[in-house]
Order: structure tokens, then sequence, then C-alpha cells
């Protein structure tokens, strides 16, 4: 055999290797005609751990102030004078279209038109319309990009709120946050790179489950941390009683050995995370007391935040803790308000659903201003889908209800290279249809991306034979919007 | 030795290749007498497409040079009928590529006096096409005369290339523009990017889109319609039809004219099949135009809203891939330098700038600085937020030369130590939120940093007048002072909380209440009436309590309006059954803890949406709720009181019925009490309710209690109690 091999070995002469090369270097330049970047090298898989942005970021951190159960732009944005005009009106076909509706609807005889019960006013140089239900966000409309026309394809809760987080409409994929985790990476090592936080409002509310902040197929460590009210925000993180520090180290050290040999022995990539893991709730355990520590703030922060911000578990609170976190360099803070899902008794819930995040909201953006971290921070405030321009239920003076509408929205992004103190978009006078710059859900994540300094089309994880992005397959980066 | 038959050959001449070499010989006196007397040509109109004809014909003679040229250098060192064949080639191809050589050239005389072309390219590509024609005619001379041997025909080769391939060069610059060939590399390189401070309208928005989209023909080369799109010199000079354009008015610009007629007029710039302007550069060039069509004004020297600023400022691309003048740090070294408490990231990929973040306060220490010295010209943006840094420290600070964002928000940082960052000349962003900077100490180093356009000073010391004499004297930089409580928009207090961990006792119990607001005074009413700021007392930890009570409290501070009224109900509940068990079942999606809920000291909440709602409140509707519990020593028992919740609209009502049933054992057992609560109104506020009845001492071992859920005719309401009190 040995023979054999010597001889082939001889066999390539120059010739050989020559057309061999030829033909080799010919498959390279014709792969690289088809796939224009396979030589960049810009795909981050195979284990490139600290992820790095593909191009220079103008954000390196995200707060996204998730409001939870759709809150109705016809009341807080969307402004539509003619809306109100047509109050009580059916609304026309030829606006409605063939849009499919929710069971809570879908039997109803009739639609009804009904405009927002509360006024609105135009702040800052955009001259943006913002209704009187959010008086601290008009405030600061100069430093807001508000974006009017998102839309969506889930008409359901869960659907929609897992699409917009995961890019998909049934889960099990990554959340944004864990994908800027595996494209990024950490920017403190003694915090975990993508955390959440609840609060719920009186509202009318919607589940949020941790499938929402899961990493999907990613490595567990890009899951997002939940962080609670209580006295451990973390859990398990605290000591038992009676193990002192040193006593932790060691133990680390000797389960940290054990599982290096079954990862010498399996080669499970998840064992080598479980190492990480413990290592970096080692380095939390004296990382988190610093973060969540509220009584250094001063005391203007408490008049800037509302007071509630001192009270654990509200949104005020969570919006604080959420600037702390981001200050520390934890790359995705994600914040879920519950309680917009408004389908009666809309004017009432709506209005404490509003000044519950109000203040805390706007005082997020002035706050990380004033520290000069607003223009690397991506600040984003959005539900899931819009409501309805017709009212669900029976409409009478004071009281209605909307329904689910995933035709338009309205959010709004601050800092982070978004172009501050502009409206984007342009919905059809009844609020029903987009009349102008449609921002798809997929695109609107493109953007957030980019922002980061990460192509979504690079930003890939192969998994199950194919491979998979954030924005699946579609998405275009909204340029209108970027600064 | 020359071989005979070649010799033969190479002489043979017949009357094709004479008339040939006659016509070769003529148009060398025709070619040298057009380039004396040049300027004088007149072409008249019927000769211009043969002129025109130049660029369809010069590839035939690039083609016959070069192969003649293949053949000229090919045929030594073959021997016999090799030798003969290339010999015949060279022959053929540099006598064909000759002559076509002069016809190209002399078309191209012509359709240069056209006047379309002009300029140093047109010079050098006429040059050279003449150069490239004498020496073929004397290759075609020389090459077959015996002296001429293979250095020779190397020599005369190599020139012809070089001679062709520049006048290839320069032709196709004619006709593609200047940098064609390079252009997909050169325009791979990183655009220049302009930070929008320094940006000025005509060099960073309006010229770079005429040179995209206009000046492929309107340069200096090719000066289509006499016109050049360069400099502001050759802006204002105009072309062929006139000027440009009338500065404040775009509508009555030639420019904007030519590029708002229709695509089908033949005067639309650009000629249809070249890339148009897009909708947001005519708009551009509009405005600018508009603007007095100023060559100098940057940017951000418009008003904030004006229309040029914001287009102009959405046009220039954010400052990505910023071109950093230095190379990239050694990898290694960078890695090394990571720790847990300080990480170092190149901004992005292939980019030499790094960026610094370290953490946790008491693992700083001056020496993380120091360390860095091996990348200090690399490090862009330093964040030592809430670092303790001294002002010695910031002399480390200052080796990052290249440094263009330091946070020294909250660190110890004071005048003396900001003195020693004077020499960061590309800071951008200085932040020094928190720390005792003054304003002599920042305006003394501002004027140094010329670069810097944004500087917090959110709680510094820093004077409203301070800060306008900062702005005044510091007009590129943005400061931003945050937010300051004025005192004239007071806000609500929240209501107080408690800290008990229950509010369920056995015996007495302190009531603590606590505000998360410092310096907030509490005041509370033990009697069931609204607290106010008069008659109630001032709460002060020392109250206990020993019996059911409802407790409210008010919390009040100077510069806020007073909170809402927090009630809180504390009771209390003597004894606490050996067993318990239900004889009835419970909702099926209000179970909470079973017949446990009653005793377990757990209070629920209003609000379907709150976890203490769900998990805390045992519910009944379609049943009685029937608690039977057992005492293993008697008890004395005088009170029997339930606590549940009053929500009337969504069905929540309180019990119709309650008796209690006492006695030694189950048979024994006698009616000791029963309560009718009353109705709640409609539409009322939901809350939390306490019924308590009394009745003279019984010593009991068996207690039956029964709540009925509230029924009119067919409609069931829903019950839900979370404690059951015994005393």
């Amino acid at each position: 055999m040995d023979k054999e091999i010597v001889e082939h070995g001889f066999s390539w002469n120059r010739r050989r290797f020559l057309s061999a090369m030829g033909i080799g270097i010919g498959g390279m330049a014709l792969g690289s005609l088809l796939m224009p970047d396979l030589f960049d090298g810009n795909g981050l898989e195979a284990g490139s751990a600290p992820g790095i942005p593909h191009f220079a970021p103008k954000a390196k951190r995200v707060i996204y102030l998730f409001q939870n159960g759709a809150p109705s732009q016809q009341e807080l944005f969307d402004y539509k004078p003619k809306l109100r005009e047509m109050t009580g009106k059916e609304i026309p076909p030829s606006v409605r279209g063939t849009q499919r509706l929710t069971g809570m609807t879908a039997g109803q005889s009739s639609f009804p038109l009904v405009g927002s019960f509360v006024d609105f006013k135009q702040y800052g140089n955009s001259r943006a319309w913002i209704s009187d239900l959010l008086p601290y966000t008009a405030k600061i409309a100069d430093d807001l990009c508000i974006i009017k026309t998102m839309y969506t394809e889930a008409i359901n809760h869960d659907p929609a709120l897992t699409f917009i987080q995961t890019g998909s409409q049934q889960g099990n994929r990554p959340s944004m946050g864990s994908w800027l985790s595996y494209g990024l990476g950490n920017e403190n090592k003694n915090l975990p790179a993508f955390t959440v936080l609840l609060s719920r409002g009186i509202g009318n509310g919607q589940g949020v489950y941790s499938k929402l902040w899961s990493n999907g197929f990613l490595d567990s460590v890009h899951q997002g941390v939940q962080f609670s009210k209580g006295e451990d925000p973390v859990l398990y993180l605290r000591d038992q009683d009676g193990m002192s520090r040193k006593d932790r180290r060691e133990m680390l050290d000797h389960v940290s050995e054990l599982n290096e040999l079954s990862y010498t022995e399996f080669g499970d990539p998840e064992i080598a995370t479980r190492i990480k893991q413990y290592e970096m709730a080692y380095r939390m355990q004296s990382a988190i007391p610093e973060v969540m520590d509220i009584s250094k703030e001063p005391d203007d922060i408490v008049k800037l935040y509302g007071p509630d911000c001192l009270v654990p578990g509200t949104f005020a609170a969570n919006c604080l803790l959420a600037r702390k976190l981001s200050e520390n360099g934890v790359r995705f803070v994600q914040l879920y308000h519950q309680g917009w899902d408004q389908h009666g008794n809309l004017p009432f819930e709506i209005a404490k659903q509003a000044k519950d995040v109000d203040q805390a909201s706007a005082a997020l953006v002035t706050d990380l201003k004033q520290r000069g971290l607003l223009d690397e921070t991506l600040v984003i405030w959005g539900g899931e889908f819009g409501r309805t321009s017709y009212t669900q239920g029976t409409l009478t003076k004071e009281n209605y209800g909307r329904d689910h509408h995933p035709r338009c929205f309205s959010i709004w992004m601050a800092g982070g290279g978004i172009k501050p103190g502009m409206v984007y978009g342009e919905t059809d006078e009844l609020g029903y249809n987009i009349a102008q710059d449609p921002v798809h859900v997929h695109d609107f994540q493109a953007t957030v991306l980019n922002q980061l300094g990460l192509d979504h089309e690079k930003l890939t994880f192969k998994h199950l034979g194919r491979r998979y992005r954030l924005t699946d397959v579609s998405g275009k980066v909204v340029k209108g919007i970027i600064a | 030795m020359p071989d005979e038959r070649y010799k033969h050959l190479s002489l043979k001449k017949n009357r094709t290749i004479l008339y040939a070499e006659q016509a070769l010989l003529i148009l060398n006196l025709v070619i040298a007498f057009l380039l004396l007397f040049e300027d004088k040509l007149v072409i008249p109109y019927w000769l211009q497409p043969l002129g025109r004809a130049h660029p369809l014909l010069l590839h035939f003679p690039i083609a016959f040079l070069t192969l003649a040229m293949i053949a000229g250098v090919v045929r030594f060192g073959r021997t016999g009928d090799k030798t003969v064949v290339f010999s015949l080639a060279e022959q053929g191809f540099l006598l064909a590529g000759t002559l076509l050589t002069g016809i190209t050239l002399i078309m191209g005389l012509f359709l240069s006096r056209e006047g379309s072309y002009s300029g140093e390219a047109l010079i050098w590509h006429k040059w050279a096409g003449v150069i490239v024609f004498f020496l073929a005619s004397a290759i075609y001379v020389l090459a077959f005369r015996n002296w001429f041997k293979a250095p020779a025909a190397w020599a005369s080769a190599l020139l012809m290339i070089a001679g062709l391939l520049a006048t290839g060069h320069y032709g196709a610059n004619l006709s593609h523009g200047e940098d064609f060939l390079m252009e997909p590399i050169l325009s791979h390189k990183p655009a220049r990017v302009v930070p929008i401070e320094q940006a000025v309208v005509f060099a960073d928005v309006i010229q770079p889109i005429l040179a995209n989209k206009c000046s492929g023909c309107h340069n200096t080369n090719k000066l289509k319609g006499e016109l050049v799109l360069g400099d502001s010199v050759s802006l204002r000079k105009g072309g062929k039809s006139g000027k440009l354009f009338v500065p404040g008015d775009a509508d009555m610009s030639l420019m904007m004219q030519r590029l708002h007629l229709s695509m089908d007029d033949e005067k639309h710039m650009p000629p249809s099949g070249k890339p148009q302007l897009t909708r947001e550069e005519i708009g551009l060039l509009a405005l600018w135009i508009r603007y007095d069509a100023n060559f100098h004004v940057k940017v951000t020297e418009l008003g904030l809203d004006d229309s040029l600023r914001t287009l102009a400022t959405a046009w220039l691309k954010p400052v990505s891939n910023e071109p950093f003048g230095f190379a990239a740090a050694d990898a290694k070294a960078i890695r090394e330098l990571n720790t847990d408490y300080r990480t170092i990231m190149p901004i992005a990929k292939k980019s030499p700038a790094l960026e610094v973040n370290i953490y946790n306060r008491n693992a700083y220490s001056k020496k993380q600085l120091e360390e860095m010295s091996g990348i200090r010209d690399q490090v862009i943006s330093l964040n030592l937020n809430k670092m303790p840094v001294k002002d010695d420290d910031l002399v480390s600070v200052s080796q990052f030369k290249n440094l263009r964002r330091l946070d020294l928000n909250f660190s110890d940082v004071t005048d003396k130590g900001l003195s020693s960052i004077k020499s960061l000349k590309n800071l951008q962003t200085l932040s020094v939120s928190g720390t005792d900077i003054t304003y002599s100490g920042l305006s003394n180093i501002l004027s140094e940093l010329k670069s810097l356009r944004t500087v917090t000073i959110w709680q510094t010391s820093i004077k409203p007048s301070d800060l306008e004499n900062l702005r005044k004297d510091n007009k590129a930089i943005s400061f931003n002072e945050g937010f300051r409580d004025d005192g004239n928009s007071p806000l609500k207090l929240n209501p107080p909380q408690i800290s008990n961990p229950t509010t369920v006792f056995s015996q007495d119990i302190p009531v603590q209440l606590r505000h998360p607001v410092r310096g907030v005074q509490i005041r509370f009413t033990t009697d069931g009436k609204d607290p106010d700021s008069i008659h109630s007392p001032l709460f002060d930890g020392k109250t206990t309590i020993d019996k059911t009570t409802t407790v409210k409290a008010k919390a009040y501070k100077d510069g806020w309006y007073s909170s809402d009224i927090a009630s809180f109900d504390y009771l209390r509940n003597t004894y606490v059954p050996d067993s318990v068990r239900l004889l009835l079942p419970l909702n099926s999606v209000h179970q909470a803890e079973g017949a446990y809920t009653f005793f377990n000291r757990k209070l629920g909440a209003i609000g379907a949406n709150n976890p203490a709602w769900a998990n805390f409140w045992a519910g009944v509707r379609n049943n009685d709720l029937v608690l039977v519990s057992l005492f293993n020593k008697p008890i004395s028992l005088s009170s029997v009181g339930l606590h549940y919740m009053l929500e009337e609209k969504t069905g929540v009502y309180p019990p119709q019925l309650v008796e209690v049933w006492g006695g030694e054992n189950e048979k024994q057992a006698r009616l000791l009490l029963t309560m009718k609560p009353s109705m709640p109104k409609k539409d009322g506020d939901p809350t939390l309710k306490i019924l308590v009845g009394s009745f003279k001492t019984q010593n009991v071992s068996y207690l039956r209690i029964l709540a009925r859920p509230y029924k009119v005719k067919k409609d069931q309401h829903l019950l839900l109690v979370d404690e059951m009190l015994l005393n």
C-alpha cells in the first residue's frame, strides 16, 4: 500500500498540478460569482465567540420597551381627524379590503368607525402629532423618530409577538436579543448580553412567555436572562446560606474540571457553554448588586422617572434598571409592559396604561442623553401590531374597544443613529391602510441590526441544514430613518 | 545562416502587397501633413460619420499589430517551414495592421476636430496613436532585413505593445471617463466619510453628486457642451448654453431645467441610458441653488429645520468605516489585555480602531489604563463611567491620542486632572456628568479640543449662566445639561407601602409602613377614615395593633403632590385549625391552595392580571363553600370573619349568606352565626372587604363555615375568599 501512495505522490507532476489548480481556482471563481460574499469571511458561524460588527456601528446597545398587547395607534401617535368625523359610520369596504379578522370580531355584523376620544397636539421641530395621553413623550418629540407605518403578518398576540421578536410566527427561533448577543458578544463579561424585565399595567393583559427570549438554536449563552423584582433579581444566583465566596470558587473549579472531562469525551458544545455560564454567574454575583443598587441615584432621577421607579417591578423601575444595565454594557435590554390589549373599555384602560409608561419612557431617553449615551443606545418603543379603526363590541358615547390590526401600527425609536425628530410613513385618512413608506417587521429588524453594525443578510446560523437569519428571507434596511 | 527558402519568401512581393505598400507610403505622407496643419482642418459634415467610425475600427489594428508582433518574435528560433509560416504571418499582419492604424488615425483626427473631446487625455491619445503608426511603419520596413534578429524583434514588439496599451488606455479614458479601468478597485475603497459637523454643503454633498452623475462627460478631458462640472470656478463659468444657475433661483437655473426635462427630450440630462439623478439628489441641488449656491457654507451652519440641512444630513452617510490613520494593534496583545473587567474590542471587522470599557468599581486601578500603552494609538473610545478615576489617572488617558470618545461620568476627576487631556486633539465626545468639574476647568480645555462636538455636564456645578457662556464660546459643541428639577412641575407621590411580610397575625403586630422616596412623611389612620395632613398622626414606626384593622396611609413631601390613599387590612386570626377540609369542590380555576387557602396568611389582590389573584383566592360559583375545621384542643371562639373580593363589573360578589356552625363535634354543632352582607352598588370600584360577625364565646373543636355565592334567579356570581379569621 505504501508503495502505491509513494507512486501516487510521484505521479503529481507539474502538468497535473497546474491543471488541477486551474480547475480549483476556476471553481472558486465561479463560486464567488454566484455568491459574492463567499470569501469575505463575514459569516459568524463556526465558533467565532466574541462577535464583532460587520461594519462600524452607530448603536452599541438596544433597550426595547415592548408594549405588550398592542397599544392603539389611533389614541397615541396616529392622529386621524377624519376618523373622528366619521365616528359611527360603517368602515367603507374598499378600505377594509379582505383583511382577515380575529375570532373576536369576525362575527360582528357591523364595523362602525370610531375616532380617538383624546386630543392630539403637534410638538417639536418635526411638528409630530402626539396624543394628550403622552405629555412626557411629547416633550422629547425632537429626540424621537416616530414610525407610523409598521405592519405585520399575524393577527393574534402570540404569533405577532413571536414574529417581531424572532422573525418567525412559529417560535423556536432565537430572539432579537439572542441574535445580538451572538452577533456582538458581551460588552461586559460580568453581565449577560441579553436581559429581560417584565411589568404589567392595569389594562387587559396578554401573556409573555420565556420562549420570547429564547436562544432558539443558538448557543444557550445567548438566552435572555430574566431579572425579577424580588430580593433575588436573578434567580438562583445567590450563594446558599453558609457558602463562602471561597467555597463557591473551589466548587466551581472542581465542577469545571469535571465538565472539561466530559467535554473532551463528548465534545458537546453545550458543555462548554455550561462552563462559561457558571463562570459568568460567579462574576455576576458581584456585578449584579452594583447594578441593581439605586440608592446612589441622584434625587433628580426620581423626579425624572417618577416615584414609581423606586418600586421594584413597575415599568418605571424597569426603565431605570434598563438604563443601569445598558450603561453597564448589556447589549440588549428587553422590557415587556403588559396590559395594552384594549378590546373593550379602551378610553379608561389606555389612559392608565399610557400614564404608566409615559414619564418613564421619556425619562429613559433623557437620562441616556444626559450621560452622553443616547447616540450609542437605540431605544425602541412599540407593540406587536396595531388596533382597528372600527370599534369592537358596542360603540357608546364614551366607551368603545378596538380589535387587533396588522396593517399598520406606530412605534418610536430614539438614539442609536436613528434620525431624531422625524415622523416616518403615512397611513390613510382612516388609519387603516398604509399610504406611504411601509415598514415590514423584517425591515424593522434589518434596520435595528444595521444600526448595530450587523448586516442582517450575513448574520446567519446554520441549523438543520439551512442558514437562518433574524429576517428570514426578506427585510430591507429603512434608509429613510437613519441619521 | 538565413534559410534560403525564407529569404526567397520574404522577398516575395505579389501585386497586392506592392499596392498595399504604396498605400502605406501615401498614408505616412498624408498623416504627416494632417498633423502639421491640424489647426486649419475643417471637417465637412459628410465626413463626420467617418470620424465617428474611429471607435469601431480601432480594434482591428490593435489585434493585427499584436498578432504581427507575436509572429515576429516567434519566427526566430524556429526552423524550416515553421519559420516560413511565421514570417509570412508577420508580414501580412504587420502590413494590414499598419494600414488600418493609419486609417484609424485619420478617422481619429477627424473625430477630434468635432469639438466634443478636448483636454489632456486627447493629446496623449493622439500622440500615442501617431507613434504607434510610425513605429509600425518603421518595423515593416526594417523587420525583414538580414541584420534584424531576435533581440531587435523583442525590442520592437515591446515598444509596440507599450504604444498600443498607452493609446488604448487614453482612448478608453476619453470615451468611458477617467479611471474607468481601475474604478471598480478604487471605488471599492470606503468612500471618504465626513463627520456631519465638518461637512461643507458644496464640497461634501453637491460636488460628490456631480462627480458621480455628471463629471463622466463634463470634465476637463471631455468637456461636453464646453461644460466642466468640477470646482466652484468651472461651475460658475457654465458651458456652451450659458450659466448653469441663477444663485437663489433654482427654477430659473439651466441645470435644474435640464434635469427636469422629460426623458424623451434630447436635452434632458443626464442623457438617457446614463445613470439618472435620484429625487433626493435633485432636491439637494435645487435647495443648494436656492441657498445662493453658496460654495462654503457648512451643513451645521444652516438652520436646524432648514430643508437643505435635513436633506444634506440624510445624504451624508453615517460615519461608518471611518478611515483611521493608524495600523491595527497586535491581535495577541489585545487578547492578553482583555480581562473580566476590561473589554477591548475592535469597533468593526477589519477596523484597527478599538474601544475599551472598564467595569466594576472595586476592580478598578490606574494600572488598567497604564497597561494599555501598547495599544495607545488604536483606542478611540474609552468608557470609565462610575470608575473611581483620579486626576492622576487622566495622564494615562492622555496617551490615547486618537481617542474620539471619553466617558468620565460619575468618576472622581476634577478640573486639575481634566487639564491633562487637552492634548486629545481627536476627542469628539466628552462625558463628565456627575463629576466635580467646574465651569472654569471645562472652559480651560475646550479651546484646545478642536474636534470636540458633544459634552455632557449633567449633575455638575455648572450653572445655567455659565452654560450660556460655554455655548457662546464654543459654537461647534453641543452641551447637554440634562434634566434639572426646577420645582415648577411637582409630581404626585406614589402611595406608601407596607413591609410586614404578612398582615394576618395572631397576636400584636407592628405596623410597618414605608415609602421608597427619601424624606417622605406618612400620615395614617386606623379608624377607617381617610388620612389628612392636619388630623392624622405622623407614622413613626411605633404603632402596633391587636385587632383586625384597616390602616389607611398617605404620603406627603415638600415639592410633591401628596399620594393617593393606600389601604392595608391587618387581619387578626387567633386560631389556626389543626385540620381542614372542604365538603364541596372549589371552582376549577380558583383552587388556590384548596382548604388550606383560608389560613395560609397569603392575601389576594384586586385585578385579574395580578398573580396574587390567581394564586391566593379560593372561589366558588355553582355550589356553597363549606369548610370544616377541627381543633385538637377546644378553642374559645367569639367571632368569625371572611376576607373577600368585590368587583361588581366582572361579577365577583359578596356571599349571599354565611353560616357558622360549631360545637364539640359534628353532631353537636349548632348554628352560631348568620351573616348577610349588603349587596354592592352598581359600578362601584373593586375593593377588598372584611366580613366579621361576633357571638357569645363558645368552646368549639368542630367548626363548619358555609358561604353561599350570590345568586339572583339564574345569575350565579363568583365568590372569592382568601382568608378566614377566627378569634
